[in-house]
């Protein structure tokens, strides 16, 4: 994630990246782009940033890759496992305990 | 910057870092695809050929940073990785004593059991023959020998399979020298003793001393010749 990410953002890019992956599967820039968009370019991976990131989920096994050509191009798609699709439930739930924490505190007007 | 510039310099530094050859492989693989992606991004943006280059290397930055944030998640993925000083500085201590004896004695069961038969009486009466008894003594230190370079081997392998520079090896390679120097394994007609002592005595302790230190030498001198022949077959 961008640098400037304050701390309490830990954790966030292992939620979207699962996030996403449950979707379909993936390749690295298809990642990026997607978190960009879809956040409205508040959250970006900075480029290259996000194999690091892939490869450590592959070793926990997390999530798991192929090389698949589309289109004339040959990429590491990612997919999510089925180990993965529990970590995202977790995630899930810590995610909306925490911003429902978080929203009683603020107040309404946050909300 | 031109592609193989780029590529090039992210190449040799993830080399430089002590990151496995088919991992190398991969995350310039990887990387190669993206910048084609964003090169192309920039292609369809009406961008000049050179000037979608230039634009995808400035959005991935600088090469050898690069680098160094993949090999960092590449320590990172493994225990090994996260916890180097316990694994190649603590672990040692305990785990070369435990896997020297348990290698050692897998090997001279396996002796006994094939040479024979698990039969102690034929073991007693080839034991007073001193022609083979002299075999069974060079039987006896070479495999204890041997069980210090596998010992060594694994932990070279482990540093090197978490992307962990020299540094971890010469450690762990160490910690197993000198333990090899203070321990000891004698063999006479009908006893095979294994001890530790200060200072270090028996019958060969500086060979026990240098085989850590030439294992871990030969696994540093095929390292750098497979890092060599990769950069070769890169360049070829």
């Amino acid at each position: 994630m961008k640098k400037t990410n304050p701390i309490f953002l830990n954790g966030v890019p292992e939620l979207l990246v699962l996030r996403l992956l449950s979707r379909r599967e993936m390749y690295g820039y298809q990642i990026i782009e997607e978190i960009r968009a879809q956040t409205r370019e508040t959250l970006s991976f900075g480029e290259g940033c996000i194999y690091p990131y892939l490869h450590y989920l592959e070793a926990e096994k997390l999530v798991s890759s192929r090389r698949r050509e589309v289109d004339g191009r040959s990429r590491n798609y990612y997919k999510l496992t089925p180990r993965g699709g529990k970590r995202l439930d977790e995630l899930t739930t810590e995610w909306k305990r925490v911003t429902t924490g978080i929203s009683s505190l603020m107040g309404e007007q946050y909300a | 910057m031109p592609k193989t510039d780029y590529i090039e310099q992210l190449r040799r530094r993830l080399v430089d870092l002590g990151c496995p050859i088919a991992r190398v492989r991969r995350l310039v693989q990887e990387v190669t695809d993206h910048r084609e992606d964003l090169k192309q991004t920039a292609l369809a943006e009406g961008l000049s050929g050179v000037a979608a280059e230039i634009h995808a290397d400035t959005l991935l930055g600088n090469p050898l940073d690069l680098a160094e944030g993949l090999a960092e998640a590449l320590r990172r993925s493994s225990w090994w990785g996260r916890h180097s000083i316990i694994g190649f500085c603590v672990l040692p201590l305990l785990a070369v004593p435990l896997l020297w004896s348990l290698i050692m004695f897998v090997g001279l069961w396996l002796v006994f059991a094939f040479g024979y038969a698990l039969d102690e009486t034929r073991l007693h009466v080839a034991a007073d023959n001193p022609v083979v008894f002299h075999h069974m003594s060079m039987l006896v230190h070479g495999a204890d020998c041997l069980a210090l370079a596998l010992v060594t081997l694994l932990f070279c392998w482990l540093a090197r399979r978490s992307g962990l520079s020299f540094k971890w090896t010469a450690i762990a390679c160490a910690i197993c020298s000198i333990y090899a120097l203070f321990t000891w394994i004698n063999i006479v007609p009908h006893s095979l003793s294994l001890g530790f002592s200060f200072p270090p005595h028996g019958s060969s302790p500086w060979i026990r001393l240098a085989m850590p230190l030439v294992t871990v030498a030969l696994v540093y001198a095929f390292q750098r010749r497979t890092a060599h022949c990769y950069r070769e077959s890169v360049a070829a």
